[in-house]
């Protein structure tokens, strides 16, 4: 795959983690709290990003693709928790979205440092040509 | 390397500047931003962190969890810094260094006075220039510590600093991995 669609593939990965997180947040936020009907999206959104982590991870380097595994139980947290929430209420309901939340932010975080191990690497094949 | 920044500026319109540059080095991939949040501090020295308010417990364990982190940006080094700006406060604050949540309260007292914000962020950077110059040409003062060695402070690993119980340490919570500006602020006045 050549470099610029490996960035691409990347970058569009990081926005879906940080769309995933907004998503949550935002909801979470609005409303003084999730709504069931808030968090019914969030495995499908989750398991796409884990579709794009998986298809675009062999062409990565090593320290990116580490990052981008770690990404994915991450985002398989984050369905499981959502999912969790929609069939829940009261305590439990609240307890699954904080934990959506914080799951969605570590992925976020590790997609991010996979960002950063993949511009690590190119600037340093920028430095020895 | 990765480090954990303050960018400290006296105009609250600055620091939204300072954070909307932060995310457009990222663009220009000169850096990796990983999270960013505004801290401010208004004319009787209280913390307000720019935040959702997803959780009712934020609402005080972010102002502690962001001072700690402040606290933690000055590091060993405070004396120094503090002694520089011409702050007696921090000399006292690294003389007393004693990893507790006062502590961060006495050091943050210098590294954001009464009136200024700062742009918080985690960041990856081949270089310091970025973001020092960007920063300078918005009037901002960086403060930068790496990243391993905040990690490695003791009051790092304190649970009750944070509200939920999860794989990332206080400050990653505090930091949205993109840019964020709340829709209205006392402080944009």
């Amino acid at each position: 795959m050549p470099d610029t669609e490996i960035k691409d593939a990347i970058d569009q990965v990081r926005s879906a983690t940080q769309q995933l997180h907004k998503a949550i947040s935002d909801a979470a936020a609005k409303r003084g709290g999730a709504v069931t009907a808030d968090l019914q999206a969030v495995p499908q959104m989750a398991k796409a990003a884990v579709d794009s982590i998986r298809g675009s991870m062999a062409a990565q380097n090593e320290a990116a693709r580490k990052r981008l595994a770690e990404a994915v139980t991450y985002l398989e947290a984050t369905g499981k928790h959502a999912a969790d929430g929609v069939r829940s209420s009261g305590k439990e309901f609240q307890t699954a979205v904080r934990q959506t939340i914080a799951d969605a932010r570590a992925a976020a975080q590790k997609v991010s440092e996979a960002v950063a191990a993949t511009r690590t690497e190119g600037s340093t094949q920028s430095a020895r040509k | 390397m990765r480090n954990y920044i303050a960018v400290v500026f006296d105009d609250t319109t600055k620091a939204y500047e300072g954070l909307h540059a932060l995310w457009q080095l990222d663009n220009e991939e000169a850096i990796t931003v990983h999270g960013t949040t505004v801290v401010h501090r208004n004319d009787w020295g209280e913390f307000q962190v720019d935040s959702k308010d997803t959780h009712p417990a934020l609402a005080t364990a972010v102002g502690v969890g962001i001072g700690a982190l402040l606290g933690a940006l000055a590091g060993p080094a405070g004396a120094a810094i503090g002694a520089a700006s011409g702050g007696a406060v921090g000399a006292v604050a690294d003389l007393n260094r004693a990893d507790t949540r006062d502590q961060s309260r006495y050091e943050t007292a210098w590294v954001l006075r009464a009136g200024q914000s700062a742009v918080i962020a985690d960041v990856s950077e081949e270089t310091t220039f970025p973001i020092d110059e960007r920063m300078r040409i918005l009037g901002g003062t960086v403060n930068r510590r790496a990243w391993s060695a905040v990690r490695d402070d003791k009051w790092f690993d304190d649970r009750s600093l944070y509200p939920y119980d999860g794989y990332l340490s206080p400050y990653d919570y505090y930091l949205y991995p993109y840019e964020y500006v709340p829709p209205y602020s006392p402080w944009w006045a």
